[in-house]
């Protein structure tokens, strides 16, 4: 009985380290409520707007003054520590630009925005606890969430076929990999009695010194981790999970759309960061690099391998992409692939090269996607044709936008760049190592990579700056303040850290602390 | 070796499991499958009696054969579906082919390291092994935080059903 | 007394028919109820290893993957509605508004 007692008090200490949680959940009931009691006022997207900004404000506050300290908690269930704090941060940022883009558009008519709010929160929720769980359970419940309120998401647009079509190929897909991710999280427990996270790697250790035929029990590790694999790699849309991204982005509204490339992204690294780098990697990891190897499995090179197929995939298929939102999506698959090559530096330089890869990663990524929202609005239409000329008709947001993708690219003022060159740099420190070869590969095609991704960028300039527009211009509807706001202080933000990237670097150094349990 | 009466009632609850199961995916209506699913599940419940999950056999025929299956029926009659009714081409004859064999390969994979790996005997458990109590104990001490993260879960799943399947707004 | 792999057996074959019922079947709802069978599974796994090992946490997880898959059901039902209201099938091949143009 006092061993169920100490359990609970455990429980109960943690509530402590859980407010900006919390905050989220109440937030979501809120919103559900306040969406109801303003269902006719005139000022409906205004309040709403501002409710949810206030959520995810009183959030941040909490998240701020909650103990910096790193440890456990709710019995091992998450960890609170620099790590999941920073991709906390990332997750406001995120939703409140988020919030801030869909506020003005069309994509989300009055009636509907509060649903949309509230399971927006939900969301971030759900972000939250992916960046924070240690243990396999909450892994497979936070995907869970975040998946679920995904599926409704994208779907949003009533009687509209593509947004139909789009929640459809996303609920199956999701269905099966996180049905997949379930059967091999079975597997592992079964194989070494635990889900815990921090516990895996000292159980495979023990298990391969237990009289277990070390073939079999070898096999078994590499088909659960490829099981559990398939789970993570759906959310980050890395190769071969990646089919769903492509036709989810382009039929989900696109305020949502811009959300969906950046949050669970960052959150499916979070995951994979923790379980492959935290937890797997023993302490041969500081020098072993594609030789580490838990249970003689090699996953780094593993991680490589995907790596190249992500990011090469993904570049040669935006190549051949006229609608814009499809080859944003497939631009995001490539960056699934250069962050993956982070991961399989498999050092604290690589975790903290995709930190600030992602950090930058929001902000560009957002932005671009609000200058698609823009146009949208103004030709109702996605095709690159209708950015011929968009630097005489609207000269602020083709400039923003070549920023934006300037910086996607790689290419040096831009704070893209910055991101890249310490992905590079992680890959690269591992070349006079064992297996050193392997990684200038790894560089060289990732460097290739870049600059087949710089065709297809240049070519969005190209239409904005050069082309003749392809239709005479209709009288476009005046760009709502915010919009124009958001569009220069992300420009702004992304050639400042571009030049001035000391923040970053000293924010992610600070923030790498993994807990271990 | 000797068939204990327990292996027997295994084998009674398991065949019929495998048939039920291919069932659901040799069926060319959804009724036909979604009635075989709720066989599979009754079987499946006594499988896991045999295990002494004596809560989750319980739970498997309240919420999966009762209301998850209550909710398919529900969706095939309201949309009054009817069989696939189209014949295969030749492409699409091999690929099932494909499937199938590369479903089966790893189902042979997963049954070779299942045989090979779980080495040890069945432990000896107390006789609340997987009653309501013990479990109960588990989910509000050790397993707190999922339970609650379920509770959202749930609700957020029902006003996202509510939202995606209403048509006014 | 039963062999704690035969449970693991069945759960495998359970997988591997869901599994290929995914693959080939074309029907949106079959498809839902094979992933459920994949569900069911992986709870049998869990639930097979916590008997062999007597650890009550694979009930607690097979108790949280059937709350889950419930949710899952509610919502994957609600998008083939919506999506039977806007085409008038639920066969995921007649579903092709949005791929590679050309």
């Amino acid at each position: 009985m006092t061993n169920l007692l100490s359990l609970v008090d455990v429980n109960l200490a943690s509530a402590a380290s859980f407010r900006p949680e919390l905050a989220l959940t109440f937030g979501t009931m809120a919103m559900f409520i306040l969406d109801l009691f303003w269902k006719n006022h005139p000022a409906r997207p205004a309040r709403l707007a501002t409710g949810a900004l206030l959520v995810l404000g009183v959030a941040a506050a909490l998240l701020v003054s909650q103990p910096t300290a790193p440890g456990s908690l709710f019995n091992g269930m998450i960890a609170t520590d620099g790590f999941a704090t920073f991709f906390k941060w990332l997750f406001l940022l995120a939703a409140g630009l988020t919030v801030l883009i869909s506020a003005p558009g069309k994509d989300f008519p009055p009636a509907r925005l509060g649903e949309f709010y509230a399971l927006l929160m939900a969301m971030v929720l759900g972000l939250f606890l992916m960046a924070s769980a240690t243990d396999l359970l909450m892994v497979y419940l936070s995907i869970e969430l975040v998946s679920l309120v995904s599926y409704v998401l994208a779907g949003f647009k009533k009687g509209d076929r593509r947004a139909a079509e789009a929640s459809l190929k996303y609920v199956i897909y999701g269905g099966v990999a996180s049905g997949v991710m379930l059967f091999g999280m079975s597997y592992l427990f079964g194989l070494l009695g635990t889900t815990s996270i921090g516990q895996l790697a000292g159980r495979i250790q023990h298990l391969q010194a237990s009289g277990l035929p070390a073939a079999a029990t070898k096999l078994t590790l590499v088909v659960a981790m490829v099981l559990i694999t398939a789970g993570v790699g759906y959310k980050i849309a890395a190769v071969p999970w990646h089919m769903w991204c492509p036709d989810v982005y382009e039929g989900a509204p696109t305020p949502f759309t811009a959300f969906l490339s950046v949050g669970p992204k960052a959150a499916g690294f979070a995951v994979a960061l923790r379980l492959f780098y935290g937890a797997l990697s023993g302490p041969s990891a500081v020098t072993a690099g594609f030789g580490e190897a838990v249970g003689g499995l090699p996953w780094p090179a593993i991680i490589g391998v995907m790596s190249v197929a992500t990011m090469t995939l993904g570049n040669l298929t935006a190549l051949a992409q006229t609608n814009l939102k499809r080859l944003l999506a497939y631009s995001s698959i490539a960056h699934a692939g250069y962050l993956l090559m982070g991961l399989s530096a498999a050092s604290d330089r690589g975790v903290q090269a995709i930190m600030i890869y992602l950090l930058i990663y929001v902000v560009m990524n957002l932005g671009s996607f609000l200058v698609v929202i823009l146009v949208a609005e103004a030709t109702g239409s996605e095709s690159i044709l209708d950015y011929r000329g968009l630097a005489k008709r609207h000269p602020l947001a083709a400039t923003a936008f070549a920023v934006f993708l300037f910086s996607l690219t790689g290419i040096p003022p831009f704070a893209g760049f910055v991101g890249k060159w310490y992905l590079f740099v992680a890959v690269l420190d591992r070349v006079p190592g064992p297996g050193g070869n392997w990684y200038a590969v790894l560089a060289i095609i990732g460097a290739l990579n870049s600059a087949v991704s710089l065709y297809y960028y240049v070519r969005v300039v190209r239409a904005m700056f050069i082309d003749q527009p392809y239709a005479e211009p209709r009288q476009a509807p005046a760009t709502p303040l915010m919009y124009q706001l958001l569009l220069s202080a992300s420009a702004v933000a992304v050639l400042v850290f571009g030049l001035w990237w000391t923040p970053m670097i000293d924010w992610t150094s600070a923030s790498l602390q993994i807990f271990k349990g | 070796m000797n068939v204990t009466a327990e292996q027997v009632i295994f084998l009674a609850f398991a065949v019929p499991l495998v048939a039920a199961a291919i069932g659901v995916v040799v069926a060319r209506s959804p009724m036909y499958a979604a009635m075989s699913l709720v066989g599979a599940f009754f079987c499946l419940a006594g499988v896991y009696v045999l295990l002494t999950a004596h809560l989750i056999a319980f739970l498997q025929i309240l919420v999966y054969a009762g209301a998850v299956m209550v909710l398919f029926l529900f969706v095939i009659m309201l949309l009054s579906l009817g069989g696939e009714g189209q014949q295969l081409d030749r492409l699409k004859q091999l690929q099932w082919l494909g499937f199938v064999l590369g479903g089966g390969g790893l189902m042979a994979l997963l049954a070779w390291i299942s045989r090979e790996v779980a080495g040890a005997e069945m432990a000896a458990v107390g006789p609340d092994f997987g009653t309501i109590k013990a479990v109960g104990r588990a989910l509000f001490t050790t397993y707190l935080l999922p339970f609650e993260a379920t509770s959202l879960l749930l609700t957020v799943a029902i006003v996202g059903a509510v939202v995606v399947a209403k048509e006014k707004i | 007394m039963v062999p704690v792999q035969w449970y693991l057996l069945l759960a495998a074959v359970l997988f591997g028919v869901g599994l290929v019922g995914v693959l080939i079947k074309r029907n949106a709802l079959i498809v839902m109820m094979c992933i459920e069978l994949m569900l069911n599974a992986a709870n049998l796994t869990f639930l097979a290893f916590a008997r062999q090992q007597g650890n009550i946490g694979g009930h607690a997880i097979a108790f949280f993957v059937i709350a889950v898959a419930a949710a899952e059901a509610a919502v994957g039902l609600a998008i083939v509605i919506a999506i039977y209201r806007t085409t008038g099938s639920v066969n995921v091949d007649d579903v092709r508004e949005l791929r590679e143009e050309g």
